[in-house]
């Protein structure tokens, strides 16, 4: 094997297996490859994300550009920075090659909406009753980083908007530490009306707009 | 609390930076004026964190900062989430640079940097990857990976 011992000491057998996968395609791609130094190699692979939609990345180098957008689509790169064919590898192997990392992604951050109503920083009666749920992922979660972000509606003026989005994220932010939650783990910010959730045209009254949005990462 | 406008708020910001940079000086440190870019969310086996000198264990609810550099052991793995609620972990015998993190929706600027040296990573794009694919990066010895809003992992083997 081009690194010796290295892989012996490894996880074994299925790595094993995909280098030995990897030194075909590539002897059977170029057959007069010289033997080469242990240099770095690389492989790219795309996943499904959690709901099962697949994106695309693009791997690119001195040699060329290869784009992935297929479930487990993979792309070695060997010592010579040479890519390969790009081939659709097995779950299984895929957990050989990166499983410890594929598994140590952490659980995605939960995110709660709040609402406000019109031109205030008063949350809405149903809006109030989703503060436990927020709390609650904050004790499952342990230590945490929170991001509180204060939107409004597209009326009225921009400056203004950013004042009021932002006494509205102190609204939640003030709700949550008067629970206990350490005021130094709270990132408040306040976007104004520059990122709605729903996109409208400008001076459009949109309740859903009015919102603060809580990320417990 | 209070403050009458984000305007005034921002001088405020600024104003808390020097003051808070003036007793960073004297003890010759700078991570102060740095922002948190992320947290450790997960960590296994040794893991730590290379900020400059300081090497910091990686545990759950470590702050990170740019340039914060993590490193596995042959037992470690590590998740972490970025302020753009992209996830990103490692497994063993890894090495991961933060070079680069900028988020900031309201001005539309947007920066991800991401070096893998060695060992293995995955990653779940966040809003960057939603927002500004364009702007997210991450480099290995052998290519560099650009984003269209996914899920991807990489190997390394030196």
């Amino acid at each position: 094997m081009i690194s010796g011992g290295r892989f012996t000491d490894r996880p074994g057998r299925k790595l094993f297996q995909a280098s030995c996968l990897f030194l075909l395609l590539l002897a059977a791609s170029c057959a007069t490859v010289p033997p080469a130094p242990a240099k770095p190699r690389g492989t790219f692979i795309l996943l499904p994300d959690d709901q099962g939609k697949t994106g695309a990345i693009v791997v690119l180098n001195a040699q060329g550009e290869t784009l992935l957008s297929k479930p487990r689509e993979t792309l070695t790169i060997d010592a010579a920075g040479r890519p390969g064919k790009p081939f659709q590898m097995s779950d299984k192997d895929v957990d050989a090659r990166v499983g410890a990392a594929r598994y140590a992604l952490p659980e995605p951050p939960v995110r709660v909406i709040f609402y406000f109503k019109y031109d205030s920083d008063e949350l809405t009666d149903e809006s109030r009753a989703k503060l436990p749920e927020v709390l609650r992922s904050i004790r499952e979660r342990g230590p945490v980083d929170i991001s509180v972000v204060g939107h409004t509606d597209t009326m009225g003026e921009k400056d203004y908007n950013y004042k009021l989005s932002f006494r509205r994220a102190q609204a939640v932010a003030k709700l949550l530490t008067a629970q206990g939650v350490a005021a130094a783990i709270l990132d408040i910010t306040s976007h104004g009306k520059d990122n709605p959730l729903i996109p409208t045209g400008n001076q459009v009254p949109e309740p859903r707009n009015r919102r603060v949005e809580v990320t417990v990462r | 609390m209070g403050p009458p406008g984000v305007k005034i708020m921002k001088r405020y910001v600024i104003i808390a930076i020097l003051l808070a940079a003036l007793p960073a000086l004297c003890w010759g440190a700078t991570a102060a004026t740095k922002e948190t870019i992320g947290v450790i969310r997960n960590s296994s086996g040794t893991v730590s964190v290379t900020r400059g000198e300081q090497v910091l264990p990686a545990v759950s609810g470590t702050k990170l900062l740019a340039e914060d550099v993590l490193d596995t052991g042959r037992d470690g793995s590590a998740g972490i989430i970025l302020r753009d609620n992209s996830s990103l972990s490692i497994g063993p015998d890894s090495r991961l640079v933060l070079e680069k993190f900028l988020f900031a929706p309201v001005e539309g600027r947007f920066a991800l940097l991401v070096r893998v040296s060695r060992g293995t990573m995955a990653y779940i794009s966040g809003l960057i990857g939603k927002l500004s694919p364009g702007s997210a990066r991450f480099e290995t010895p052998v290519a560099t990976i650009g984003i269209r809003g996914t899920k991807f992992a990489v190997k390394v083997d030196d």
